[in-house]
């Protein structure tokens, strides 16, 4: 679903050249659940970033279930991304201005779908907000802004979901109830899963850990008791 | 390349291509979105500043050029009534028919008139009056007041007297013992007196001396029977047209071919400098007030697009994630502004229709005419502002929020863009230009405007390296606000270079609106007083003037200084012949000149010696006093006791004479006589002021024994004006030039541009207020975190709220300074240049900018920002994120 291949991102700085990224090699299969795993600094968002098509690579390659990404302008990788990918962030990043519903509708009238408000109210209902759908963000509270943003990530049908620490901004209770959820419908939807993560305990409920030190993979963990799920997903494909 | 990933690289080769297309929004998809967005912004607060900025560009230019439409109608109208037409045609002699036929032709309505001095008798008494007979179309602009008896009250009549009878002013009844229904002898014609005239448009128009004693008014169909016109008669003759403006321009083209000089073509502006000179002004000012609201009004617009944009760059960034192109976006946004100016223009024309309306009923008193509607032409106007701002100030911050990262979404730290920086000042400033030419068509002002803009700029420039050059500031130094406030300015230094560049345009707009308007009004009051002496009398012998004196003082009126006065012509300057070009130049022609038909162009005589000599005679007039209105600018003037045989000129004068301080004149005084003077003093004279004013003033004594007469002037109320009967009765030879009407319907008009003014000004300071607003606002976001962040580890609100006003307040101080500075700079320019005033410093304008400043942004400032210590620091922090 997801290969890289040698990706490397290096930035300019004041100080001289800053390497973020070298040769970072990786598979992911469809359905497969990865975390990325990583002390700050060592490079985990910006490989996110890349993988999902928000930037750009210094060198190698990133293809994303065929399409190469580096022959793809912006233009062609928001398309890519409306169609393929969704997203979950720390900070939730739901439009302030519009209203829970709004915030899962809104990828779903991108795809100008008319069915947009039911499936969205299905959707909020799923992650147990049916009641709060016409809230604005700032009226809920962290754990509730991050289940919105679950179901807009699901909303639009992505078959490849990009989580960038999504219990970092929740304390461990409400942490816990969201990534249950979140891995509760990925396996619902049958979606692949890439978590940037630094906690190991929710990197340990994916199929496979990846550790990432200045910038280099240092170890490509499988879990065995994530293997059925992978090796059922495997079959399926 | 490791074995592994080639392989995957070759299978993902080999693999169909995939491709991507863009599936474009539908439209009602997009109108959905857009209209959401703009609804959901706007319940945020975040669009209800451009919103309001928008409303206000059309608003004020809708209604300033509404009102400046309706407004020049009624003044060209009123002005018109002046004449009784829109052109006048006037000459010593009768116009070719062909002449009136060619205008008839253009479709112009015509009429004419001729004046001349006439004795007029009844079986009881005889009287000089100023006679005026009129086509039965007469007059074609404005309304005669007639009444049925003496000094009763006028109602509007069409038309003027028919054949076989005449009209009168009041004070010709009792003056012939007369009364309505009587004859009256002019010449051999016997006519009927049927009406009396209280009000004429034109009275005033036409040579002073035809205008000497009062009016009566008779048909021309009459005119041959009085026989009084002979050949050398002293007549003056007024055809006058009236119609559309470019039929009036086709006609004056095809006019100045044929009239070789004995005929004059002229509108209000030609026949009255005084109107004329209030008009200009006023259109001048009418013109820099909506200059400045359609550019303050941009400034508000280009700020709250920018911040508009700020706000969502987040936005952007989460769109793209979702999948949204950069085209997508574009047309959402474009959407967005498109629904909002089109909501702008059309509350934004209402508005601006209902400004000048209520404009127009306070100023309902003073404008006497009933305004033609207004043209479509000034909603064209308000609109295409509003369109021309949003293009030019607010599409380049929108548009560079296409070029978002979506990697934003990870990354707070990305820069916002790189466009965004530059560009949109760049594009702006090219926008105002071309708003401000299109609008103004007026290079002069324009580049007034753009060289106090760039100077301001230049000024800052200063002030940011002198900002930059006193170091960064380490910490915030939250000890004390005075420290907190100074730092926070430091830090903040780009953002309050720009804060004070757009504070200090705005205080600078509105402080030379005030101070131009303040002036000007300043200047036309003090050139109509209230207590203008409305009446002039001539042709006075020296020996008379006890017994006038005495006679106004019996009758309640003050006795003005008494000029003498007689014509001289100068021939020679230090022994040489005068510059030839300064004879044509009578633009100067004042009142006195007019009344007493002097300053007219050179004639040639031939001198003693046989040589052609030029001459040109002026009113000349000798007093140890120097007259009112009039300033000595170079040499001294006599004293008490002044010495024989030294002059004083008008310096513009002396100038065009080619005369200076010192130089020996040499002047025909008539006869062939001639004498010498001395230039000791050059003077400036105020020739607007409807006064006794004179180019040459003698010495005392100098003109000794060359006879003349003297002129005077006098006050006298429209109740009081039937004792100048009692006074032509007592002194028969003085001649009585009533001026009542002409300075009433000058101060008329100067009134109606007065209050145009004030509005005009007022309107254009609630634009500085919004500026000011939306700049303030600008900076909110990064206060708001700021000083959240210092609630929540500790500071106070008093802290707080001091460091902010101080901080305002300083930037306020800073930004007047730099404001009065510019506006001193473009007042020196407008009002010697377009306004042709005299400029002095504005002291008090010194004292009165950095004080508004200070306190006007301090105050706004705290205003907008007092939320942030009334919402919990929690609240601040999760709202802006």
């Amino acid at each position: 679903m997801i290969k890289i291949e040698n990706l490397g991102k290096r930035v300019m700085t004041s100080e001289g050249e800053l390497v973020i990224l070298k040769g970072v090699s990786l598979e992911v299969e469809e359905a497969e659940t990865v975390a990325i795993i990583g002390a700050s600094g060592s490079g985990k968002s910006t490989l996110l970033g890349l993988m999902a098509g928000l930037d750009t690579a210094s060198s190698g390659e990133v293809i994303l279930d065929g399409h190469r990404l580096s022959t793809l302008d912006e233009e062609q990788r928001a398309v890519l991304r409306g169609q393929l990918v969704g997203f979950v962030f720390q900070s939730f990043q739901l439009l302030p201005s519009l209203t829970a519903l709004e915030n899962v509708m809104l990828p779903i009238e991108l795809k100008n779908d008319s069915q947009a408000r039911e499936k969205a109210t299905a959707l909020l209902e799923r992650v147990g907000l049916g009641a709060r759908s016409h809230h604005y963000p700032n009226q809920l509270s962290g754990g509730e802004q991050q289940r919105v943003a679950i179901a807009r990530a699901f909303a639009s049908e992505a078959r490849i979901l990009f989580a960038d620490e999504p219990t970092g901004n929740l304390d461990s209770a409400t942490g816990a109830r969201v990534i249950e959820l979140l891995f509760s419908l990925n396996k619902e939807y049958a979606t692949t899963l890439v978590l940037v993560t630094h906690d190991e305990r929710l990197a340990r409920q994916c199929h496979r850990t990846v550790r990432l030190v200045a910038g280099e993979i240092v170890s490509d963990e499988r879990h065995g008791d994530s293997e059925p799920a992978l090796a059922e997903a495997h079959d399926e494909h | 390349m490791s074995t592994d990933v080639q392989e995957v690289a070759a299978q993902a080769e080999a693999a169909s291509p995939r491709t991507v297309t863009v599936k474009p929004l539908t439209l009602s998809t997009l109108l959905r979105l857009s209209l959401r967005l703009l609804w959901r912004d706007w319940q945020g607060g975040e669009l209800r500043l451009l919103f309001l900025a928008l409303v206000m560009a059309v608003t004020s230019v809708t209604g300033i050029a509404l009102f400046t439409d309706r407004l020049e109608q009624a003044l060209l109208a009123e002005s018109a009534n002046m004449l009784a037409a829109d052109r006048v045609l006037s000459g010593r002699g009768e116009a070719p028919a062909e002449w009136l036929d060619e205008a008839r032709s253009l479709g112009l309505q015509t009429a004419e008139t001729l004046a001349f001095g006439s004795m007029v008798f009844s079986d009881n008494g005889n009287m000089l009056v100023s006679a005026k007979a009129v086509s039965d179309a007469y007059p074609l602009r404005g309304q005669l007041l007639v009444a049925e008896r003496a000094f009763g009250a006028g109602v509007p009549i069409d038309g003027g007297p028919p054949a076989g009878e005449v009209w009168v002013e009041s004070r010709v009844l009792p003056a012939l013992d007369a009364d309505i229904g009587d004859i009256l002898y002019v010449g051999n014609a016997e006519l009927r007196v049927t009406r009396v005239i209280v009000q004429e448009p034109d009275r005033q128009q036409g040579g002073m001396m035809e205008n000497a004693g009062p009016r009566l008014m008779l048909n021309t169909a009459d005119v041959p029977a009085t026989e009084v016109i002979q050949v050398g008669s002293r007549v003056s003759y007024r055809y006058l047209f009236a119609g559309d403006a470019s039929a009036l321009e086709t006609y004056a083209e095809w006019l100045s071919t044929r009239t070789n000089g004995e005929f004059r073509l002229r509108d209000v502006r030609d026949e009255s400098s005084e109107v004329a000179d209030a008009l200009n002004r006023a259109e001048s000012f009418l013109l820099l007030g909506s200059l400045f609201a359609v550019l303050l009004a941009g400034v508000a617009i280009a700020l709250t697009a920018r911040r508009y944009s700020e706000r969502h760059f987040d936005y952007v960034a989460i769109l793209k994630t979702l999948g949204c192109t950069s085209g997508q976006i574009m047309t959402l946004y474009m959407s967005i502004q498109a629904v909002l100016v089109l909501i702008a223009i059309v509350l934004g024309s209402f508005l601006g229709w209902g400004i000048h309306v209520l404009i127009l009923r306070a100023l309902a008193a003073v404008i006497a005419v009933d305004l033609p509607p207004a043209g479509f032409s000034p909603y064209v106007v308000g609109s295409m502002t509003a369109v021309i701002c949003l293009l030019s100030f607010a599409l380049p911050p929108l548009l560079s929020l296409r070029r978002t990262s979506p990697l934003r979404v990870l990354r707070k730290d990305l820069d916002d863009n790189t466009l965004g920086a530059r560009l949109p000042y760049g594009v702006g400033i090219a926008g105002s230009l071309v708003l401000m030419l299109w609008y103004s068509r007026d290079v002069v002002i324009t580049s007034v405007l753009v060289l106090a803009v760039a100077g301001v700029v230049l000024l800052l420039s200063g002030l940011s390296w002198l900002l930059l050059r006193s170091g960064n500031s380490v910490g915030m130094k939250a000890g004390s606000a005075w420290k907190l406030a100074m730092s926070a300015t430091r830090r903040r230094r780009k953002q309050n270079v720009l804060q004070i560049l757009v504070f200090s345009l705005t205080i600078m707009c509105l402080l030379i609106l005030t101070l131009l308007r303040t002036d000007l009004i300043r200047d036309w009051q003090a050139q109509l007083p209230e207590n203008t002496p409305n009446h002039f009398l001539m042709n006075v012998t020296e020996g008379q003037i006890p017994g006038i004196e005495a006679f106004f003082r019996s009758h309640g009126v003050e006795p003005n200084q008494f000029f003498p006065m007689m014509s001289v012509g100068v021939t020679r300057i230090n022994g040489e012949e005068p510059r030839p070009q300064w004879m044509d130049d009578d633009e100067q022609s004042n009142v006195t000149e007019r009344s007493a038909g002097g300053g007219e162009a050179g004639e040639q005589e031939v001198g003693e010696d046989g040589r052609p000599r030029r001459v040109s005679n002026r009113q000349v007039t000798w007093t140890n006093r120097l007259p009112n209105d009039n300033e000595v600018v170079a040499g001294q003037w006599w004293d008490e006791n002044p010495q024989v045989g030294y002059v004083s000129l008008e310096d513009d004068y002396a100038e065009r004479l080619g005369a200076k301080l010192g130089d020996i004149i040499e002047f025909d005084v008539g006869q062939g006589r001639l004498i010498e003077a001395e230039v000791q003093s050059l003077r400036s004279v105020r020739w607007d002021n409807m006064q006794p004013n004179f180019f040459i003033i003698f010495s005392p004594g100098t003109l000794d024994g060359l006879g003349g007469t003297y002129l005077s002037t006098a006050l006298m109320a429209q109740e009081k004006k039937v004792m100048i009967n009692d006074l032509l009765r007592e002194f028969p030879t003085i001649v009585v030039i009533e001026i009542d009407a002409l300075i009433e319907q000058i101060q008329n008009i100067i009134a109606q541009v007065t209050s145009a003014i004030e509005l005009i000004a007022a309107l254009v300071l609630v634009c500085g207020a919004l500026v000011l607003l939306a700049c303030v606002t600008a900076t909110l976001d990064e206060r708001f975190r700021e000083n959240a962040i210092l609630r929540t580890l500790g500071a106070g609100r008093k802290l707080i709220l001091s460091s902010l006003l101080i901080e305002f307040a300083s930037i306020g101080l800073m930004a007047g300074i730099i404001a009065t500075l510019g506006a001193e700079g473009c007042l020196y320019y407008l009002q010697t240049e377009v306004f042709q005033q005299d400029f002095t410093l504005h002291y008090w304008a010194w004292l009165a900018g950095p004080l508004i400043g200070m306190l006007l942004i301090g105050l706004l400032g705290l205003l907008a920002t007092r939320r942030v210590v009334n919402t919990s620091p929690l609240t601040v922090l999760r709202h802006i994120g």
